[in-house]
């Protein structure tokens, strides 16, 4: 009886290990990727496991890679790119951040935002405050031109006054149809910046906008 | 020959052939030690490692590591599925997707909420005088997505933020869906 149920365990234990060992492996990148390609990219992923750094993303750009016709080795410098911006972003926003704050760090930081001061950011913002939208707005309004650390203070501003995301998407619209027209880029940022979050205090509404 | 050799060969011949008294339980001992025999091989590879099992029986604290290893691993199991987006717990929202196209014959939405457009799961959207629109449940979360116009042409949505990560030289937009409050 005891040999049979310890034998049920080890069977149990080598089974666990099998399906997590294949959960590893997508089998969209197996189908679509040449062996060369598959190879390298499932040694990216299988570190950044290892560092602890959510993988989901990077798959999700090899998809996006392979969808737009990219071919292996533009797709292993675009995931390795992500892979370590991601490692930066994990480390300087620390356990507390979620994927996607840490996805949207990842981005910020790509269009040249300081690790250091993304993870400024969260330590001011309190840990129950999700920084993804304003992380997202901040990539964006940089990569229009306007200055980091002028982008970086007018959504920290945003971010202390209370301004929720539906603020901050009115934010960045107002920026980038103020740049459109001719305004420069620090400018615009930093006086809307100054009234953009008329609705603190007021109560969230009862569903988000989602229209795109 | 000499005789006196002759006859005892003879004698050693007529022992020979002189049937062997068995022991009647002869036939089960040796059908009994084949079986054994057959059985030790049979365990050998991940039979053998399960067999061995019975070797560790008797050891309480391999038991208690072989537990302690299985809920180890299952830990690990349910520490990646919470790393995974909100996909995986199934909480969606709708999301309407609008793209001012007037010459364009056709309208897909594509992004990681649908694997790029991969396997043929674009979304794809409706023309009304040139305003494209198509509403599909979105997971909540961050994404990355574009329109894909005529079939060719990638184009970021104006109405959204942009994309900074690495687009493959083809523009993309950042979606932020967030869990509605009810």
């Amino acid at each position: 009886m005891r040999i049979r149920l310890l034998r049920g365990l080890i069977a149990l234990l080598l089974g666990t290990a099998a399906l997590t060992t294949a959960g590893a492996q997508d089998p969209r990148i197996g189908t679509r990727l040449d062996a060369p390609t598959r190879a390298a990219i499932l040694a990216i992923v299988d570190s950044a496991r290892a560092q602890g750094i959510p993988v989901e993303p990077l798959l999700e750009k090899v998809y996006e890679g392979i969808g737009k016709g990219a071919d292996g080795p533009r797709i292993i410098a675009a995931v390795r790119s992500l892979t370590n911006e991601m490692a930066s972003a994990h480390k300087a926003l620390g356990t507390v951040a979620s994927t996607d704050e840490i996805k949207a760090a990842a981005s910020a930081m790509h269009a040249g935002v300081p690790a250091v001061e993304l993870g400024r950011m969260k330590q001011q913002s309190g840990l129950r405050r999700s920084l993804t939208l304003p992380f997202t707005v901040l990539a964006d309004i940089v990569s229009r031109g306007v200055p980091v650390q002028a982008a970086a203070n007018a959504i920290r501003s945003l971010v202390g006054a209370g301004a929720r995301d539906a603020d901050i998407n009115t934010f960045q619209r107002n920026v980038k149809v103020d740049i459109e027209q001719g305004a420069p880029p620090a400018a615009a940022a930093e006086t809307r910046a100054k009234g953009a979050a008329p609705s603190a205090g007021k109560p969230e509404r009862d569903t988000p906008d989602t229209t795109r | 020959m000499p005789e006196w050799q002759r006859s005892t060969l003879e004698l050693i011949v007529e022992e020979l052939r002189r049937p062997v008294k068995i022991d009647e339980s002869f036939d089960r001992r040796v059908m009994v030690h084949v079986r054994r025999t057959y059985a030790r091989r049979r365990r050998r590879g991940i039979a053998g490692v399960l067999g061995a099992a019975s070797r560790i029986t008797h050891h309480p604290a391999w038991a208690a590591a072989l537990a302690a290893g299985i809920v180890a691993i299952a830990a690990m199991g349910v520490a990646r599925s919470r790393q995974r987006p909100a996909t995986a717990a199934g909480s969606h929202e709708p999301v309407q997707f609008v793209l001012v196209a007037p010459t364009a014959r056709s309208v897909a939405v594509v992004g990681d909420f649908n694997d790029w457009g991969l396997n043929d799961s674009a979304l794809i959207a409706t023309n009304h005088e040139g305003v494209w629109s198509v509403t599909a449940p979105v997971p909540t979360g961050v994404h990355r997505y574009a329109y894909v116009v005529n079939g060719k042409d990638w184009v970021a949505d104006p109405s959204a933020p942009r994309s900074a990560g690495d687009d493959f030289g083809m523009p993309s937009s950042v979606l932020v869906v967030e869990e509605s409050t009810k």
